[in-house]
């Protein structure tokens, strides 16, 4: 830790090999665009490089941090006014009526990552987990999103997480 | 709260996948400093989570490893950045021109506008007198030649009547009937020679004779002891008024007779109207 700490090159080095895979699935998993993913990963290195002071072994293990440096850099980007434009995504608000499982979980990312293990949930969890884990939603736009009231959108997330955990073991 | 019961309340999970709010995320904090069981619950999640990401790993592209070391050794050490993620304020975009310029450039947008409809309507009055003025030049133009006509028509009428009036002009009416063997194809036709008994000049006029067919003249003859000689060619153009031929010293008769255009030497053609002097 000190050593990264310092900016030792040969410990990014070190972190790169390791997980440089792990984050750049993370990524994927969100934005779905292998070009995409690698500026993204790469501002995911620079931001742990810069951030790597604020990082507390108390509060949980590098991993996690830094894959949620990973998840935030993924949902910005994808959040960001240029990306939706260049996509020429639709609007929340015009898709709220007509979403579907389908329509939130794209295709062929399915495969990798915590995405695979998504596939064993039900289609109402695994669409609430789509939008809170990997579009970034807050549990109150879901509520808003899908039509269901804030509670059963908090409850549905923590029994779905409460499932992935068991899948994960 | 039973330790037990908030552990598998799904918020080691939500906490850790970053999808506790502050409150939450506070609260778990506090837990875990609190208590091992909270501590080792998410310590297990996160394990667990690090190990299925990394076995499910997809390798960026090889060249990326260079791109972002090299990046990394290229920023500066000294940043220790805040940590939040600061939201960049735009101002609202006023552009830098003065109200004063804005009004001076309306000014001139109108001016420029009205200046334009000025001379639409202008081009269109102009256009409109010019084409009036070339009608007006084309009916000046027709009158100036229909006056010049009528004077030459005038002078001729002038003559004409000079001539008729003149006591020193000898008369010589030629007929068709007079031609010998009824042999004009035109026994009615009647032309009239004025003969100047002083200046020996010949007139010709024409009171009736048919209107020669194209190629064809009438050539006046006067004839001097018994031979024909020319006494000039005939324009129909002049119509009824007293044309000047040839001056002819001494004659016994005056006759037409129709030949080429041009004229001959001798006549070929038929006689239309002869008269004794």
């Amino acid at each position: 830790m000190s050593l990264l700490r310092n900016r030792d090159n040969k410990a990014f080095a070190y972190l790169y090999d390791n997980y440089a895979s792990a984050l750049y699935s993370i990524v994927l998993q969100i934005v779905n665009d292998a070009e995409l993913a690698n500026d993204i990963l790469q501002e995911v290195f620079v931001n742990i490089w810069r951030r790597i002071e604020q990082y507390d072994m108390t509060k949980g293990r590098l991993f996690t941090w830094m894959m949620n440096i990973a998840r935030n850099a993924s949902i910005d980007t994808l959040r960001s006014k240029g990306y939706q434009n260049s996509r020429k995504n639709q609007s929340i608000q015009e898709n709220v009526d007509t979403l579907q499982v389908k329509d939130v979980i794209q295709p062929g990312i399915d495969t990798i990552g915590l995405r695979k293990v998504l596939e064993k949930l039900k289609d109402e969890q695994r669409v609430l987990i789509e939008l809170a884990y990997f579009k970034g939603y807050t549990h109150e736009e879901i509520a808003e999103l899908e039509k269901i009231p804030l509670g059963t959108v908090k409850t549905r997330i923590r029994n779905a997480l409460i499932q992935l955990r068991e899948l994960l073991k | 709260m039973n330790i037990q019961e908030y552990i598998s309340s799904g918020i080691v999970e939500s906490y850790v996948l970053g999808l506790a709010d502050e409150a939450e995320r506070v609260q778990f904090e506090q837990m875990c400093t609190r208590h091992a069981e909270v501590r080792a619950a998410r310590d297990a999640f996160e394990l667990s989570l690090e190990q299925q990401a990394l076995a499910g790993a997809v390798a960026p592209p090889v060249q990326m490893r260079d791109t972002i070391l090299q990046q990394l050794a290229a920023q500066p050490a000294s940043e220790t950045s805040s940590s939040t993620r600061v939201v960049q304020m735009r101002p609202i975009r006023r552009s830098a021109v003065p109200m004063a310029m804005r009004y001076i450039a309306a000014a001139a947008i109108i001016l420029l506008v009205g200046s334009a409809g000025l001379n639409i309507y202008y081009f269109n009055k102009y256009r409109d007198y010019s084409q009036r003025y070339d009608q007006l030049l084309a009916s000046q133009t027709e009158l100036a030649k229909n006056n010049s006509a009528m004077q030459t028509r005038m002078s001729n009428y002038e003559q004409t009547i000079q001539g008729l009036t003149n006591p020193y002009m000898a008369r010589v009416t030629m007929e068709g009937k007079g031609v010998p063997n009824n042999a004009s194809p035109d026994p009615a036709g009647l032309a009239t020679v004025l003969w100047d008994t002083r200046t020996k000049d010949v007139y010709l006029m024409v009171n009736n004779l048919p209107m020669p067919e194209t190629g064809k003249q009438y050539q006046l003859w006067a004839i001097v002891d018994n031979q024909p000689v020319d006494a000039g060619m005939l324009d129909m153009s002049h119509g009824h008024m007293m044309v000047k031929m040839k001056n002819i010293p001494r004659a016994q008769l005056f006759a037409i007779t129709l030949e080429q255009q041009g004229g001959s030497p001798i006549p070929k053609g038929p006689m239309y109207v002869i008269g004794k002097v």
